[in-house]
Order: C-alpha cells, then structure tokens, then sequence
C-alpha cells in the first residue's frame, strides 16, 4: 500500500544496525592498531590508518617482569579457583536441579544473593583478615576469594544445565542398576557437558576481568594482569601510548578466546526455553 | 523411581558449608570493622559503636557519593535497556537469519572484555586531542577541544557510555533471542489486522516478554552495582567528585587518602544493607 516509506524504514534500520554493529567491535579493533604504531603515529589529531607496523611495544610487553608476573597469577588464580568452583558447584547444582527439597528455592536465592554483595564490602574486611593471618597480598588468599565468586556463578548456572538433562535417560540408568553417583557421572555430566563448558567459560571470564578485589587483596607479589595494565598508564606525563594498548590486547585476549563457547552457551539456553 | 540416596547431602552440604563460611565471615567482619576506628597506618583500635555511620551522614562528600550512585544506576539501567530492546527489536524485523548470527557474535564481544580493558580503550577514545572518538567533533568544528571525561557536567554520561556499550549490545542479543522464542500466531494476527511494525511490538510482542524483560532489568540493576573498575581507570571519581560513586568514595577513604578503613567499612556496610534489601524485596516480587 505504502510501499515506500515502509522500504525507506527498513533501509535506515539496516543502517542503525550496522552503525551497532561497527561500534561494537571498532574501538577494539583499533586499539589493536594502535598497539602496532609507533607513538608518532598515534600522537595526530588527525587519525592515521596507514602507519608503518612495529611489534615495538609488543615484545615491550611480553619481555616485562611485572607483566609476566601478573600473567602468571592471572592464570593461576582464575584456574584453581575455576577448579575448585567446577568441583564443588557442579555437584552441588546437580543435587539441586535432581533432588528437589523444600530448601531449594532458598538455596537458590542464596547463591544469588552473594552476587549482590557490594565487592568492597567483601574486599575491606577480607583484606583486614588475610594480613592478621599473614596471608596478604598472596596467591593463596586470592583463589580462596575468588572461590566464591566461581563456586556460586558456576551453582547458578549449572542448575538449569543439568534440568535441561532428559530425565527419562537418568531413569533408564536407574533401571539398569546404575547407583544415584554414577548415573551423576555417567549420564548427568556427559550429557549436560556442552552447556556446563559455558558456565565455566562464563566464570573463567568473570574472575579474569576481576578489578577491585584483586587491588585491595595485593600490593606487589599477587598482582594479577588488570591491576598491572592499570598501572602501565600511571608512569609520568609522557603516557606510552603503544605500550598501553597492545597490554590492553593482551588482558583482552583470553577472554574473547571464549567467544564460540559462550554464544553456543546462550543458544542452547534459550534453546531449551522454546521447547 | 528414585531411591534414597545419600547423594544429596554428600553433594550439597560441603558447598553450601563454604560458600556459608565464604560469604559470612567477611559480611560479619565487615560489620564489626565498621564499628571500630580502624586505620591502615598503626594496628591500635578501639570501639567506636555508630559513630562512624554518624559522620558518614554529616560528610556532604558522601552523600554526593550517594546520589551519583543513584544517577549511575538508573542513567546505565534505562540506557541499556532502550537500546536492547530496540536493537533487538531491529534485528528481528530487518535481519536475516545469517545477519542474526553475525551481529548477535558482534554485539557479545564488548561485554567478555574485562572493564579495565573497556575502560582504557574508551579513555584513548574520549582523548581531546588524539582520540578517535573525539575526531569527528575536531573535524567538524576545525580543530576545537571537547574533552567529555574532564567536564563535570558530561564525566558520567560518557563513563556510563562505556558500561551501556558493554551491556546494551550484550542484552540486544539477549532481547533477539527472547523475541525468537514468541509463538508467531499472535504476531500474526496482529498483521492481518494492519497493526503496524512498532505497534505490533509494543503493544503485542514486548508485553509478552514483560518478566523475562525485568529479569533481565534486574540482572543489569545488581551488575550496575560494579561500576568501579571503570571509574576507577577512567577518572578516579573525578573531574571533582562528580563521578565518585559510593564504592570508590569508600575506596579513596579507605585506601588512597586517608587509610581510614573503619570508615569505609561502615560505608560498605550501608551499601551492603541497602543492596540486599531492596534486591531481595525486588527478587521477591519478581518471582511472584
């Protein structure tokens, strides 16, 4: 009837979308330039997409101690906490989402209610704890933090995975004698493994990008990679640019190695909703 | 047919034992610091009972803290949930289903960054001379300054971009994927009664999803909360205070200026209270 103004409509749509979907991805895309340019070339007013390449500040990055260091306590950090959250949530999930009491909707807001906590009234007083305990600004005092952010997250969202499990092929084992902790091992995790990896993508990337505790719990020797990268722009007036863009790059990485993982983890969630 | 078994306790009660221990101890603690005096510099205290929370509503720095919280958390909640549902929206009615999959891999990228990495490619973005996304208003005005992170009146605004950036485009997939799961029949309906486009939405398809739709609001209201990690790389609650939030008053308090760590625990503390009665009110309701 109006044709026109209808396709007029869609063309601007169009437009916004991809306006959206440029914005979403170009300020990383540049800062990884950036990471590649010599400061001159990143010191213009007017922007420059044509420079001459230097892996200057990369190898700047890669070869400092304190950036190994953080590094290195980055992944120790977020792994074992990743670990220990995987061993005690998963279960935990599982008897939830299987062996429904009259607790359960409690339990479940309980888990959900630690992600309320404000972080620095969690951080203030752990702080005070591990430096009467001598533990203060070590690994050790940061993976026992982090536990309860990965042990709660991974709980939380391992219990729709492990519902989201046919119930008839628990049954089935049942039938064929498998006891309640095997059917849990041989049946509940294979079967909910793929949305169960997304979970513990999901709290890998969330205690990866942690900030504030992580800089209330250390001073110098636990230091993970976001405080140091912080600290890499407070050297003087003369902010290295290059150099603070390509360790931007590098805290960026890891987490965005999980993209597939985690796109399929929302498909499969809602997924399971429309059927 | 499920016989008793043994797993349930075996398998819940050490993880709720530690996430108990985990979450009260410091919760507690943080009550108790509250109470005394407290200071980084010497390990002497003594008991001060309420006299921290006292001072706390007499400091006019607080209470500035206070209200850029509130500006912070409704400024971020509305922004990104207009622009996910209208990008989601958008998506729905103008993209096919390959399209779907590449904005939808797109829009997800911002919110896996960690916040310091957000934060620092905005700073360089926001710079008044070097940053691209000044550029455009250098070009246009010829070369004139527009430094948005140490302007009182736009600080906020422009550090909030950076977390709606993040979160919006996230829950625009989010949003997506909701409208994907609507049977179609009522949508199409509406069409045969020549509703048009933005009608059918809103007046048939995002009232279906109202309580996804504020779940997900309150999802974005409790991650509102930690706005620190930007504030903290991209102006240090500055210009003045103008983007001093409670957490990173109390971090100054705490941490920067003065050492004062009993003080910034009775802070956190009335955050804490705050926070967890209005979500479990909230929760409460959203459940029902």
């Amino acid at each position: 009837m109006r044709p026109y103004p209808i396709r007029l409509g869609r063309l601007i749509a169009k437009a916004i979308l991809a306006l959206a979907g440029f914005l979403a991805v170009f300020p990383l895309v540049w800062t990884a330039l950036n990471a590649l340019k010599n400061n001159v070339d990143i010191i213009t007013r007017v922007p420059r997409l044509v420079f001459t390449p230097t892996l200057a500040n990369i190898s700047y990055i890669l070869g400092r101690d304190s950036v190994l260091t953080g590094l290195y306590n980055s992944v120790v950090a977020c792994g074992s906490a990743v670990l220990i959250g995987v061993a005690l949530g998963l279960p935990a999930a599982y008897a939830v989402a299987r062996y429904p009491n009259r607790f359960a909707g409690d339990i479940q807001f309980f888990v959900l209610s630690l992600r309320f906590l404000p972080p620095v009234a969690v951080a203030i007083p752990l702080m005070v704890i591990w430096l009467q305990v001598g533990l203060y600004d070590t690994l050790p005092a940061l993976i026992v933090t982090y536990s309860l952010l990965t042990i709660s997250v991974i709980m939380w969202l391992a219990i729709p995975s492990f519902q989201g499990v046919p119930r008839e092929i628990e049954e089935a084992a049942f039938v064929d004698g498998y006891g309640a902790y095997s059917v849990f091992w041989r049946i509940a995790l294979p079967v909910a493994a793929r949305s169960l990896a997304g979970a513990i993508a999901f709290s890998f990337v969330l205690v990866w990008n942690e900030f504030l505790i992580a800089l209330m719990l250390s001073s110098s020797n636990a230091k993970t990679l976001p405080i140091v990268a912080s600290e890499l722009s407070q050297q003087g007036m003369n902010v290295p640019w290059g150099i603070l863009n390509a360790s931007v790059v590098l805290l960026s990485l890891p987490p965005l190695l999980f993209l597939g993982v985690l796109s399929g983890f929302l498909n499969s969630v809602f997924r399971q909703k429309k059927s | 047919m499920r016989r008793r078994s043994s797993l349930p306790v075996t398998f819940l009660a050490p993880t709720l034992a530690i996430l108990l221990v985990l979450s009260m101890v410091p919760t507690l603690y943080a009550i108790v610091i509250a109470l005394q005096n407290r200071e980084l510099s010497t390990p002497a205290y003594s008991w001060v009972w309420f006299s921290n929370f006292a001072d706390l509503f007499l400091d006019r720095r607080f209470l500035n803290a206070v209200w850029v919280s509130v500006k912070w958390e409704v400024v971020t909640v509305v922004a990104t949930m207009v622009l996910a549902i209208g990008l989601g929206v958008l998506m729905f009615e103008v993209a096919s289903p390959r399209l779907r999959n590449v904005y939808c891999l797109l829009f997800i990228i911002p919110v896996l960054l960690p916040r310091v990495s957000a934060a620092f490619v905005w700073k360089f973005a926001y710079h008044p001379l070097y940053g691209i996304a000044t550029y455009p208003y250098r070009l246009i005005t010829g070369g004139m300054i527009f430094d948005p992170l140490s302007k009182a009146s736009t600080a906020l605004f422009a550090v909030a971009s950076v977390d709606v950036w993040q979160w919006g485009l996230f829950f625009a997939v989010i949003v997506l994927k909701l409208l994907e799961t609507l049977p179609p029949q009522p949508i199409e309906a509406a069409r045969l009664d020549h509703a048009k486009r933005w009608q059918i939405h809103a007046y048939v398809t995002l009232p279906m999803l109202k309580a996804p739709l504020i779940s997900l609001m309150f999802v974005k209201m409790i991650e509102s909360l930690r706005s620190f990690d930007l504030i903290y790389v991209m102006t240090r609650g500055g210009p003045g205070v103008a983007t001093e939030t409670l957490d990173m008053y109390a971090f100054s308090q705490g941490f920067i200026e003065s050492g004062k760590v009993s003080y910034a625990s009775a802070m956190a503390v009335l955050m804490m209270i705050a926070t967890v009665i209005t979500f479990t009110f909230l929760w409460k309701r959203v459940q029902a």
